[in-house]
């Protein structure tokens, strides 16, 4: 059995420290874990990524055809994971759009929603759209937007919600509170949307 | 123990295992992990660790120590390499009586940018075994192997990593750390050893780093680590022809297409890639058919079993696969599909389906373009902004003037909006560079910018040459305190922290010093004064230096520094964008028209404060937020 996580956004969406907490859950489980992280120019703005691979894998990468649980934090950058899906694999699709410079200028050149939903649609994965920016305002800590679909993934991947928790205050210990209300309503959006039958192998 | 550790960080815990007394290093992806690890760490572990000038310092003080018996290690990426060479091939030549081993990191696929090479070469041209790291454990068990290795042949040993390897992480056994006997400094005069005075003894030297060559592969050719792991190692699968000779990060993307598509074939892993286990591969083709070859960048393994595979009389042919029929590539790191679709060439059958090529075309036309560019606050966009407008103010046309860049967050002035520098080449090569423009006849002024860290590096000795050659030449350091781009390391214009005893270097003393007589230092975060100082040294008849200095913006953030943000009066904007194009502070969001009535530009809470866009704006609209706002 294996179990992979393909997290992408864009530089200080906490898409790196999301999979870190990831890759730390595994390693409580007990599970053989590789991780991943693209750094490069992250902080200037540039793309950035992360793969979290638990169970039997060697390679560090997912390959393609193979990600059961793919995270897109900022749409278009959502794009760069069309190969990896899983058919029948789960798609996180987060609302949040982050324009270059000259996108500011021209947002209609921005791809559309529908275009992106579409080829996801056609490469075989089902969809779960969210506003997580939107929720992590509401509980007052922007910068939880990655917490918010902390608690959307542990509830489709059936994760052990007690030992993400313990992991989540070890790895962020400021803001306890709000990022806990920030992953609770992550996880009770995907409950209230998906039934546990339809959760899929993720 | 059980951990989660990514290459560099396995490394370093193997540093610390290994009872490594010496650390030296200088920053560069995909190597700066290892250092960074241990700093914190450098009071507990009682060790000296250091981020050196440059790489071929730190490769002096590492030999320096381990001249002295103690254990040493220094890290770089492969760039480096070919800084520290000069003294790493003397160094071999002598060898050494404490353990010392280089570290470096390769970077296939050239995801931090800069030249691809391909560092294997150098353990054979300067005559160093070399261990080639396949995973995260082996970051570990080979750094106590390979200074064991030193020890025994008395010579420096390299460890080579790849990008894949370094910045990836697994759960790895931890090991126990090393019970070493406490030994005194102590070195041996030996010239005939230490020195290279005369063809006999260099040659003498030359013979015996060879023959500790032969020694290293003795030792690590039937060696277990600690958790298991066989450095090389031969897996014979009897009815199957065919085998793979792999190296290095590819052992990830083999295993798993192994596992994956259930596959029984032989192959042969090399741990050790100079000298090459020559007797292990000639066993091995002695047993299969058809040979695929699985290592990045260059075909240094393919063309060895190439030549130890050219039948003799009488001898079955094998056939070799790999990187010289084209079957692979020469460049980039292989990614699970080149590995899989290598093995279906080898196996001749189809392993698996693909993805629709049609959609990921489609997407990949929909992909969004994102250009890096200077953080917010950075000071940098001051330094490009005031040099642009000075070449503007002296009536000179965009695209004119020459400026030769270099390594670091300042080489970000060559994209837009400033587009400004027009080379990278290496440490310190802007202001080499720039003299060989003036020196070819380039009339107009030539500029050279160059960051703190790198003019340390590299840049002093091509500046002392503009002072003597009188080449007339504007060099801006922008000195941000920082070695920012790598990770914010110190490097020696970094006011010292109160925790350590360092001395601080100030640049613009060192300029002086050079000979520079006009040395001018100003703060980008006011324009008017950097605009007015670059125009002066535009026109000035010899080398002259502005040294642009203020502190990188995130580390002063980091410092809890706090400047007065600005927000628009929406009243006031005119929705022109001249702030966002001349500036593209990534604090500005630009509202268009459709949104509401009228176009306007908001900055967001990420303003740091630096001012420059309020100098921009032609309708005065941005302003300092007041307290309370
Ligand atoms: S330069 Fe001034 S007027 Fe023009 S968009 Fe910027 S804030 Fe508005
Ligand atoms: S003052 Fe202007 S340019 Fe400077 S950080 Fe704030 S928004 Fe960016």
């Amino acid at each position: 059995m294996e179990n992979n996580f393909y997290l992408i956004g864009v530089g200080g969406q906490g898409v790196i420290s999301l999979g870190q907490i990831l890759a730390d859950y595994a390693l409580e489980e007990g599970e053989r874990v590789k991780f991943f992280k693209e750094v490069g120019m992250a902080q200037r703005g540039g793309p950035a990524h992360s793969e979290v691979r638990m169970g039997e894998v060697f390679g560090s990468r997912i390959p393609p055809l193979s990600a059961d649980l793919v995270v897109v934090m900022e749409l278009a950058e959502g794009l760069k994971t069309l190969e990896l899906v899983k058919p029948g694999g789960m798609v996180i699709l987060n609302k949040k759009k982050i324009y270059p410079l000259d996108l500011m200028v021209h947002p209609e050149k921005y791809p559309k929603e529908e275009e992106i939903a579409y080829l996801f649609e056609e490469a075989g994965a089902r969809l779960f759209w969210i506003d997580a920016g939107e929720i992590a305002n509401e509980v007052g800590l922007p910068l939880a937007e990655n917490i918010v679909l902390l608690g959307v993934i542990t509830y489709l991947a059936s994760l052990d919600k007690e030992i993400i928790l313990a992991v989540l205050k070890k790895n962020i210990p400021y803001e306890v509170e709000k990022n806990m209300a920030a992953f609770d309503r992550g996880y009770k959006i995907a409950e209230e949307n998906i039934a546990e039958k339809e959760k899929g192998e993720a | 123990m059980r951990k989660l550790l990514t290459g560099n960080e396995a490394v370093a815990e193997g540093i610390i295992e290994a009872g490594v007394e010496v650390v030296s290093g200088y920053p560069g992806t995909p190597s700066t992990e290892v250092i960074l690890t241990l700093l914190p760490l450098v009071k507990e572990l009682g060790i000296h660790i250091e981020w050196s000038v440059n790489e071929k310092v730190a490769a002096e003080i590492a030999a320096g120590a381990a001249w002295a018996g103690k254990r040493a290690l220094t890290t770089m990426k492969m760039s480096g390499v070919n800084v520290a060479a000069d003294s790493l091939a003397s160094i071999a030549y002598s060898g050494c009586t404490g353990g010392l081993v280089i570290f470096v990191a390769d970077d296939p696929g050239a995801h931090a940018g800069m030249p691809e090479q391909d560092s294997r070469y150098y353990a054979k041209s300067l005559v160093i075994p070399m261990l080639d790291l396949a995973s995260q454990q082996e970051c570990l068990d080979y750094v106590k192997l390979a200074l064991e290795i030193s020890e025994k042949i008395g010579g420096p040993v390299f460890l080579r990593s790849t990008t894949e390897v370094s910045h990836a992480a697994s759960n790895i056994e931890t090991g126990k750390k090393l019970k070493l006997e406490k030994k005194e400094a102590h070195f041996t005069r030996d010239i005939a050893k230490y020195t290279k005075a005369g063809s006999t003894w260099c040659m003498a030297q030359h013979q015996e780093a060879l023959n500790r060559s032969v020694l290293a592969l003795k030792v690590a050719d039937n060696y277990v680590t600690e958790s298991g792991i066989k450095v090389n190692e031969t897996h014979f699968e009897p009815d199957s022809p065919c085998g793979v000779i792999y190296a290095g990060a590819v052992e990830g993307n083999f295993r798993e297409a192994l596992k994956r598509y259930q596959l029984k074939i032989s192959w042969l892993k090399i741990g050790m890639v100079h000298p090459l286990p020559e007797e292990r591969i000639k066993e091995f083709l002695a047993k299969v058919d058809r040979v695929l070859i699985l290592e990045e960048l260059d075909p240094i393994i393919e063309k060895e079993v190439l030549r130890l595979a050219s039948p003799g009389d009488g001898e079955k042919k094998v056939k070799i696969l790999g990187k010289l029929g084209h079957l692979l590539p020469l460049t980039g790191n292989y990614s699970f599909k080149q590995v899989k679709n290598a093995l279906e060439v080898l196996l001749d059958t189809k392993l698996e389906a693909e993805p629709d090529p049609q959609l990921l075309q489609r997407a990949k036309e929909l992909e969004v373009k994102r250009p890096t560019s200077f953080c917010v606050g950075c000071p940098h966009r001051g330094t490009y902004f005031a040099l642009n407008q000075a070449i503007k103010n002296l009536k000179y046309k965009k695209g004119e003037i020459i400026i030769t860049g270099d390594i670091g967050c300042t080489i970000l002035g060559m994209n837009q909006p400033f587009e400004s520098c027009w080379t990278e080449v290496a440490m310190g090569a802007s202001i080499g560079l720039a003299q060989g423009f003036k020196w070819a006849g380039i009339e107009k002024p030539v500029v050279a910018t160059i960051g703190d860290s790198t003019f340390f590096h590299a840049g002093i000795p091509p500046l002392i040459n503009a002072v003597y050659q009188q080449v007339p030449l504007t060099v801006i350091i922008l000195d941000n305190g920082w070695t920012a781009m790598t990770g914010f390391e110190e490097n020696p214009g970094t006011i010292p922290l109160k925790e350590v005893n360092r001395t601080r270097v100030d640049i613009a003393e060192v300029c002086r010093g050079c000979g520079v007589e006009q040395v001018n230092t100003v703060d980008p975060y006011r324009p008017e004064e950097a605009i007015k100082a670059i125009m002066e040294s535009l026109e000035y008849p010899k080398v002259s230096v502005i040294v642009s200095r203020r502190e990188c913006a995130l580390q002063a953030k980091r410092r809890r520094v706090k400047l007065p943000q600005r927000q628009v009066d929406i009243e006031k904007c005119t929705g022109c964008r001249i702030c966002l194009n001349t500036l593209a502070c990534p604090a500005m969001v630009f509202h268009p028209k459709e949104e509401n009535n009228k176009p306007y530009m908001e900055i967001t809470a990420d303003c740091f404060g630096c001012g420059l866009c309020a100098f921009t704006c032609p309708t005065g609209a941005i302003e300092v937020i007041k307290d309370g706002e």
